[in-house]
């Protein structure tokens, strides 16, 4: 049998007094969108989600916040698609989102010349 | 020659080998690929000045953000247990995910959080 890894030991420790309590999103839904990410990914502990249910509200802060300081650079308070996609675009960890807010941009975009301009920004 | 190419074609569009959680050809409906909004929405509210607003496209673009983002460390978190000849993905393996992809910044806060 396989000995609990650091994290386990602290995960089971820590869920034997939280076990069905509430959490931010929906753990079977993080399920399904794990299950989804690729064929070999077949079995998934009882904890992952629960995890994943902590890191993704982790990601939405951060994601969220970086967004925030460009709309206050554009003087706003309203917090715009295209705030979010400059936050990507200028943060190293979340290049693997620059091609979905690229498409997402590309879609509702008028003008090419912008389409142009966020490209050059992606090469 | 043509019949080949015609074949090859076929072959290369062929999505019936993906498992489809509700009907529809393999594609995923929205409502299960995606957290809901509400949810996302909440956690950004929470985080922005009490006079911020976001705008509905902005929530919806963080949807499709967090479903990479589980995509993304899943993936790599799966690989792991492949190269390490194991079958079920556990808490461990997304914990190192996280950190081999650069959200190392995120491991004590879920270590603090899962140990309250």
């Amino acid at each position: 049998m396989r000995q609990a890894g650091t994290y386990s030991a602290i995960l089971w420790g820590g869920l034997s007094g939280r076990r069905g309590g509430p959490h931010c999103l929906p753990l079977a839904r993080i399920k399904k969108i794990m299950k989804k990410s690729g064929d070999d990914v077949k079995m998934i502990s009882r904890e992952a989600p629960i995890v994943f249910s902590k890191a993704c509200e982790l990601f939405i802060e951060e994601l969220t916040q970086r967004s925030w300081m460009v709309t206050m650079q554009g003087k706003r308070r309203t917090l715009l698609k295209e705030d979010v996609a400059s936050a990507v675009i200028a943060t190293d960890i979340f290049d693997f989102l620059v091609n979905l807010v690229a498409n997402n941009s590309c879609n509702s975009m008028d003008n090419p010349d912008q389409e142009i301009n966020i490209r050059s920004k992606l090469i | 020659m043509v019949d080949n190419i015609g074949s090859y074609s076929c072959q290369k569009y062929n999505f019936a080998g993906a498992s489809s959680a509700s009907g529809e050809d393999g594609i995923m409906k929205e409502q299960d690929r995606l957290l809901p909004i509400a949810n996302v929405g909440r956690i950004m509210k929470q985080i922005l000045p009490p006079n911020a607003k976001i705008s509905k496209e902005a929530k919806e673009t963080m949807q499709e953000c967090v479903s990479e983002f589980i995509s993304f460390v899943t993936g790599e978190a799966s690989d792991k247990c492949h190269k390490e000849k194991r079958k079920t993905v556990n808490g461990d393996d997304i914990c190192w995910a996280l950190a081999t992809l650069g959200f190392d910044d995120y491991a004590e806060p879920l270590k603090r959080e899962i140990l309250s």
